[in-house]
């Protein structure tokens, strides 16, 4: 059995590493439950959603102003529609499917002169078609847009957008007057159709409002994150510098300067501090020295990183003296101690958007793998240093059941807990 | 909110105050009408309240402040004055205050400017609470430690325990994070999909695909409708911010008459010092690296200065300047060591969270960065660890033998796959 003390303290930290490990799952596992549920297949919507680009339950207006089509477009909507009479025809296995889908692709192709990828046009009349067979068939080649669920189809209808065929949904919805009809919302989700990411998400388009919202966002944190130096800024910078100097003045005091959140951001660069020296020290040790300046080169890089472990030391007293002898209250418990951070953690910058670009799954796989890795084996590192701290002096000091503490603390600090040691007692064989 | 209050005595600037309050206001979460701040000049008790919320709202911990109901008004008030405390706020008067939040409101108004003459406040608050429009990864762990998540209610072990109870703790926790990686690989190769499935939705082109959210927003109007909703709300902050920017010189210059109506500060109360025992375990982990790392290199060091002095000895005068050279060099090098910590490290490396874009390899020189480099630098970041921890381990092998060399008569099989 181990100390109370000693247990208490280790129990502590186990459980803290447990606990931050745990909070990362939690976290991974709502994102997961959200991404499985957009692959699946969607559920229908209660209501649909209201969209700024319009709502084809409002099909029976006539298109509005800013999407009237041109002629021009009218015209090759015309030859879109027909188009897409050919293949729901084609899809009723009157003609021979092989050309016919060809000509089809090639029609279509022609029938959106600027359309950027020549497969999305027919891949979308393909599909749209499909829907088409399945749904109401005696309604005819208007159904290509009838809504099989609130959302999506006006996903689907943007599509034409893309291919350049209308301009706006709407403009395809009602389609030269005559063939106007009212699609009422029960309809819509009669259609059995269901909405998959893997087959029409390549359909699906971002609402008008969202989309004014999301790039006024980015442009706003750009702007907020971008570091002005106009006058305004800099003559706001020096207020508030007097400001706090006045601050400190008033307070009746002449104060430390030091806070304990101060302190603890010290300890820590103190902390990368040495590492950094340790690394260099191993570098210096390793090399060989080709001729005598090599020498005496590293002679002096030994010394002088003593200096610098020297001077740490002593700023680490001093923090610790500040701490108790100027009361500055509790140590603060705050973030997981032990972190060597690269990119030192202490200041914030401004959070400004960013990319990161991959380029297949396997990328980013490795990517995640490799992030969670250096986060496992920082962790795996404080551990070894604190069980260190705590169990070796144990083992130096011989109780009861010596060995097999002995043999347990081997396994954890040198194996990492994973392999055991064998002891054998040496009988002399008499 | 005030912008048109002005008073006919004085000029223009006084119409901007409430302006710029009104901004300030805005920009925070909680944030009270410039009439508030008005009365807390003059230290009137009726501003209090509000100006108590505001500050737990600004220097609690961002997990309390989604979690449960708000705090009673003396757990407020406290964790208010404890954090301010630990920052290094030095006006001894905040700490008098009543506990009952009914008081105090010009000492408060203080503290609120404090705070944000300090570093960027409202910049920090916005982006701890901003909505995450895309799919992020961190690429360092400063926000996984700068947010801790919520305090669990944990029973700790008070006897003396088992090592058994330690090694078995141990394997929970490497069991845990085996089944996190593979969480997080299966949640790698629906990013995958999603991404691939919305290939060129998006209307902005550098984006090109949806990101899980957006794709979200689309299945689930509802959702999209409340997220629509948080986007504009926060955009109406942002802009409060850059507002308050461009007008905050005429709030320093009052806060400086705010602060020319204190009285001056008399005695000081006592504080009991108190280290808990974590948090002086962790400056006795750094004294203990740092007093070992000294001991190695003295026992570097000093065999080898006596040899070269020795070898040394004799040689001439003209060896000294080359020795000057040699020790300008170093120091050189050393300089530039030192600042790698006391700088914090390479600001200039990319820090927090980046959004995740999938797109072709051959898209070079555009913004952004890619994969393939922070895999570089996780990679060598990682070799770096992995000799860290496998020196320390090897370290505790030595001492182990040494200690267990005492006992004769023992055959000691280490494990093998070594």
């Amino acid at each position: 059995m181990l100390p109370a003390d000693c247990s208490r303290r280790l129990v502590a930290e186990l459980r803290d590493a447990l606990d931050a490990c745990a909070e990362r799952q939690r976290q991974l596992e709502r994102s997961l439950r959200v991404s499985r549920r957009l692959l699946r297949t969607w559920e229908p919507a209660e209501t649909p959603a209201p969209q700024p680009t319009p709502a084809p339950e409002t099909s029976g207006e006539a298109p509005s102003p800013e999407s009237t089509p041109s002629p021009q477009d009218l015209k090759e909507l015309e030859l879109l529609t027909q188009a897409l009479e050919k293949a729901v025809r084609v899809r009723k296995g009157i003609s021979k499917t092989g050309e016919r889908h060809k000509a089809l692709s090639l029609k279509s192709g022609s029938a959106a002169p600027s359309a950027t990828t020549a497969s999305a046009p027919s891949q979308a009349s393909g599909q749209a078609s499909c829907r088409v067979s399945e749904t109401k068939p005696p309604r005819g080649i208007q159904q290509t847009v009838v809504p099989a669920r609130g959302l999506p189809e006006c996903r689907l209808l943007s599509v034409r957008d893309r291919t350049r065929v209308g301009r706006g949904s709407r403009a395809i919805k009602p389609g030269p007057g005559p063939r106007d009809q009212q699609i009422p919302p029960s309809a819509a989700l009669q259609a059995p159709e269901a909405f998959t990411l893997k087959e029409k998400g390549i359909l699906l388009r971002l609402p008008m409002a969202y989309r004014k919202a999301a790039s006024r966002n980015s442009r706003l944190w750009a702007q907020l994150s971008s570091t002005q130096t106009s006058d305004s800024v800099d003559a706001a910078a020096t207020a508030k510098t007097q400001f706090l100097q006045k601050m400190q003045m008033t307070s009746g005091g002449p104060g430390s300067g030091l806070s304990a959140a101060a302190v603890e951001a010290e300890v820590g660069l103190l902390q990368t501090a040495c590492s950094l020296l340790r690394r260099r020290m191993e570098e210096v040790l390793s090399a060989d020295p080709a001729d005598c300046m090599q020498e005496y080169r590293c002679l002096l890089t030994l010394e002088g990183l003593q200096a610098i472990t020297e001077q740490c030391l002593h700023r680490l007293q001093e923090l610790r003296a500040a701490v108790v002898g100027q009361q500055l209250g509790p140590w603060p418990v705050g973030r997981r101690p032990g972190a060597s951070l690269p990119c030192g953690g202490g200041t914030d910058p401004i959070w400004s958007p960013q990319l990161l670009l991959y380029s297949s799954t396997q990328e980013l796989q490795t990517l995640e793998a490799l992030r969670l890795r250096v986060a496992m084996l920082d962790q795996q590192i404080h551990l070894e240093k604190v069980l260190m701290a705590e169990l070796l002096p144990l083992v130096g000091t011989q109780g009861p059941h010596w060995l097999a503490l002995c043999r347990a603390v081997h396994s954890l600090l040198c194996e990492g807990g994973e392999r055991f040691l064998t002891v054998l007692r040496d009988e002399p064989a008499d | 909110m005030g912008r048109r209050r002005r008073r006919v005595d004085r000029g223009a600037a006084v119409g901007a105050l409430p302006e710029a309050i009104a901004a300030l206001s805005r920009t925070l979460p909680a944030g009270p009408s410039p009439e508030i701040f008005r009365r807390a000049k003059f230290d009137r008790p009726e501003a209090a309240p509000a100006l108590w919320q505001l500050l737990f709202r600004v220097l609690s911990p961002l997990s309390a402040n989604g979690a449960s109901a708000p705090a009673a008004q003396e757990a407020q008030v406290r964790v208010v004055k404890s954090e301010l405390h630990s920052q290094g706020y030095p006006r001894r008067a905040l700490a008098q205050l009543p506990e009952d939040g009914s008081r105090g409101s010009r000492e408060l108004l203080l503290a609120l400017a404090w705070l944000l003459a300090r570093g960027p406040l409202l910049e920090r608050l916005l982006a701890q609470t901003r909505v995450r429009l895309g799919d992020e990864i961190p690429l360092c762990e400063c926000e996984a430690l700068a947010r801790p998540g919520p305090p669990v209610p944990r029973v700790e072990a008070d006897g003396p325990v088992d090592i058994r109870q330690l090694q078995w703790l141990m394997g929970k926790l490497r069991f845990q994070w085996r089944k996190l990686i593979t969480s997080q690989q299966e949640q790698c190769a629906l990013l995958g999909k999603i991404h691939s499935y919305t290939r060129g939705c998006h209307s902005d082109r550098s984006l090109d695909h949806l990101s899980v959210a957006e794709t979200e927003l689309l299945r689930d109007a509802e959702g999209g409708q409340q997220m629509l909703r948080r986007l504009e709300s926060e955009n109406v902050r942002l802009e409060a911010a850059l507002h308050w920017r461009r007008q905050e010189l005429v709030f320093w210059r009052w806060m400086d008459t705010v602060l020319g109506t204190c009285p001056p500060e008399a005695s000081q109360p006592t504080f009991v010092p108190r280290i808990p025992e974590r948090g002086a375990g962790e400056w006795e982990l750094v004294a203990r690296e740092l007093q070992a790392l000294r001991e190695e290199l003295r026992g570097a060091a000093e065999p080898r200065r006596a040899a070269w002095e020795a070898r040394v000895g004799g040689w001439g005068p003209e060896w000294s300047a080359v020795q000057r050279a040699s020790r300008e060099a170093v120091g050189l090098e050393l300089a530039a060591l030192q600042r790698a910590w006391e700088r914090g490290g390479a600001a200039a490396q990319p820090h927090g969270p980046c959004r995740l874009v999938k797109s072709d390899a051959g898209a070079s020189g555009g913004p952004g960065l890619r994969a393939a480099q922070v895999i570089e630098v996780l990679r060598s970041r990682e070799a770096c660890l992995e000799a860290v921890l496998c020196q320390l381990q090897r370290q505790c092998r030595q001492e182990l033998a040494r200690l267990a060399g005492a006992l004769p008569g023992l055959i000691w099989i280490l494990p093998p796959g070594r």
